[in-house]
């Protein structure tokens, strides 16, 4: 790899951990293991391990929202970048802020409104069709989460409102993963500790 | 007029920066509101119902599973080995350094699903080499970006699955071998300018008469790496396992061959995998969830059958109507990334698809192959933004070798646009 030919070898900062982040990789980690075991039960038994897979749909949908949240602090959701790196510093900060504003009022509005669907959910006591446990113990996580999407939005506007963040301006620590951001901060940093350890194998 | 407001809330928004989910949603809920002005909550309870079955849909569960064997592979150091064994099938004339980085991006695109983790994982070992045997940074940020390209096309990829989830009669298993033949057209459509231009600008010539590493020991070492597309494909083909279950296998022996075998990565790493991944999967999903609120909102307004009856009307023939699409799907994919292109435009295509009798999956191929490109041509180019960044070089310096790269693949294209056997076949005879 060519660390020497970056013009920027100083490794990005490692993130902070988050909660949410916590919640949606244990998650993943549970899918993982919930889509094993079905393989394995399958092929040395009769027995259908189905019913999990309403279990897996519904990590699959606290995932989501869980690690939106962590995406939404750290700025990488998918957005069109391009008026930011052509625009002046101050059109940057204007649109910033804008996107989290937006985004923080549709996330309280998206939660208030599942609230209402899990409430209804609650009162009525619906089950989950194959095992039949309440359903709001596994939808609530949807309003919970949206939430503190929203909280993460406005704590975002704060930072660029102060100037102690400008989203597009720093590639290796914003943008999202999908446009090359994230990846590449994990590249710089992966790269960072091969130099330190001088291990490229 | 509800649906003009619609569609300039959502183009609005979206081209002020706002996230693309966001805007999908804040249109869709507006246009809701605007519509039942007189139910409970001016109807938009809808939109929790909607997000949610969205993204609630067990077939998608291969693609969190698939962007996590991406990410896992990336870092399991089989990309190093398979560029080692490449080369000493090519050798290092002028030209063949490009060939290398192509083939390699192919055959890991026959294990992740993800371009831009594909061009990390191969930029990050080839780009260098590239450098060191004297081929300009900005030419293999573009072969290297336009190589991951195939990725997308080559099975597993991500944008099928998604792809598959919103358009009825379009399975993964048939996606998936249809885009086999066009991935490996694709292929070759780089392969070709890359040597050609190579060899007309005498480059990559410093390193030609150096050995070529020992053909068994490197095959050998790369075997590990080699087997995986042999176990995800060969294992879905033979029935052994569904989609998701083989990229969870592939985890798996994915983990095996980066922690005992290559012993390239550790406990942290494992961290930083899971990590990436969730991040990767939940941006993807909550605009699944969010572009089904939006889709909802276009599907009550009854939009879309206007606009077919509309283009009906104009009495246009299939091929000018394929043509056009192509263009405008060019242009935004300049801007857009492959899945928001699929999830916005998808909803109002499929009355067209029906309208034309076009098979869907043979659009699926093409509109996939239209969307690789938009992910390497600049300004907004997702893989060949991860590989200038890998190079150290701008975007507009990659202007004069991607052109060539990217007219290329337009005509792997068009092949497969006038030969639909191409794509189909394959999926035929496997009997999906």
């Amino acid at each position: 790899m060519s660390s020497s030919t970056e013009p920027d070898a100083t490794p990005a900062p490692r993130a902070p951990v988050m909660i949410e982040e916590i919640i949606a990789v244990a998650c993943m980690v549970v899918l993982v293991l919930l889509t094993l075991i079905n393989v394995v039960i399958r092929y040395f038994t009769d027995a259908s391990f189905a019913a999990t897979e309403e279990v897996s749909i519904s990590l699959m949908v606290v995932m989501t929202v869980a690690g939106a949240c962590a995406a939404a602090a750290r700025d990488r959701h998918i957005r069109i970048e391009y008026f930011y790196e052509t625009g002046s510093a101050a059109r940057r900060k204007r649109l910033a802020l804008l996107s989290a504003a937006v985004t923080c009022v549709f996330f309280v509005v998206l939660s208030a409104l599942s609230a209402r669907v899990v409430w209804d959910e609650y009162h009525y006591q619906e089950t989950t069709m194959a095992l039949g446990l309440p359903r709001w113990w596994f939808t609530v996580w949807v309003p919970a989460m949206c939430l503190v999407l929203a909280l993460r939005a406005a704590a975002v506007a704060r930072k660029v409102r102060r100037g102690l963040m400008l989203p597009g301006t720093q590639p290796a620590a914003a943008g999202s993963p999908l446009t090359g951001g994230a990846h590449a901060a994990d590249l710089d940093r992966s790269q960072a500790r091969r130099d330190a350890t001088g291990d490229d194998r | 007029m509800i649906g003009l407001i619609l569609f300039v809330a959502f183009f609005g928004l979206m081209f002020l920066g706002v996230p693309i989910g966001v805007a999908l949603g804040v249109g869709g809920m507006v246009a809701i509101m605007l519509e039942n002005p007189d139910t409970l909550l001016w109807g938009t309870l809808a939109a929790p119902q909607n997000f949610h079955a969205g993204i609630a849909k067990y077939p998608l569960l291969a693609l969190p599973m698939f962007v996590l064997v991406g990410s896992i592979f990336d870092r399991s150091g089989v990309a190093r080995r398979m560029v080692n064994f490449a080369i000493a099938c090519t050798g290092r004339g002028p030209g063949m350094l490009p060939v290398v980085a192509i083939l390699v991006a192919m055959v890991l695109g026959g294990i992740s699903g993800s371009g831009p983790a594909n061009a990390a994982a191969v930029g990050g070992v080839m780009i260098a080499a590239m450098a060191r045997a004297g081929y300009p940074a900005p030419f293999s940020a573009s072969v290297v970006g336009a190589a991951a390209a195939t990725d997308v096309l080559i099975p597993p990829s991500i944008a099928f699955i998604v792809y598959s989830v919103i358009v009825p009669g379009a399975s993964v298993p048939a996606l998936f071998a249809a885009g086999m033949f066009p991935g490996i057209l694709a292929g070759l459509a780089l392969i070709i300018p890359a040597i050609w231009l190579s060899r007309h600008h005498g480059l990559g010539t410093a390193e030609r008469d150096l050995p070529r590493p020992p053909f068994w020991k490197s095959l050998r070492e790369a075997s590990w790496g080699l087997a995986a597309p042999v176990l995800i494909l060969g294992g879905m083909r033979a029935g052994w396992f569904t989609p998701t279950e083989a990229a969870v296998v592939a985890v798996l022996y994915g983990l095996f061959v980066g922690i005992v075998i290559h012993r390239s990565m550790g406990l942290r790493d494992l961290w930083d995998t899971f990590r990436e991944a969730t991040e990767i999967s939940a941006v993807i999903m909550l605009v699944l969830g969010l572009a089904a609120i939006f889709a909802y909102a276009v599907s009550t307004l009854g939009m879309a059958d206007p606009l077919v009856e509309a283009i009906r009307g104009l009495g246009w023939s299939s091929a000018l109507t394929l043509t056009l699409l192509a263009v405008l799907l060019l242009i935004v994919g300049m801007f857009l990334d492959g899945v928001s292109i699929f999830l916005i435009f998808l909803p109002l295509l499929l009355p067209l698809m029906k309208l034309y009798q076009w098979d869907p999956v043979w659009f699926g191929v093409l509109m996939t192959m239209l969307v690789a490109i938009g992910q390497f041509t600049p300004p907004m180019a997702v893989n060949l933004l991860v590989s200038c960044r890998i190079a150290g070089v701008r975007i507009e310096q990659t202007v004069p070798w991607v052109g060539w790269l990217v007219f290329s693949f337009l005509m792997a294209t068009v092949l497969v646009a006038v030969f639909p056997e191409l794509a189909l076949w394959l999926p035929r005879s496997l009997g999906y």
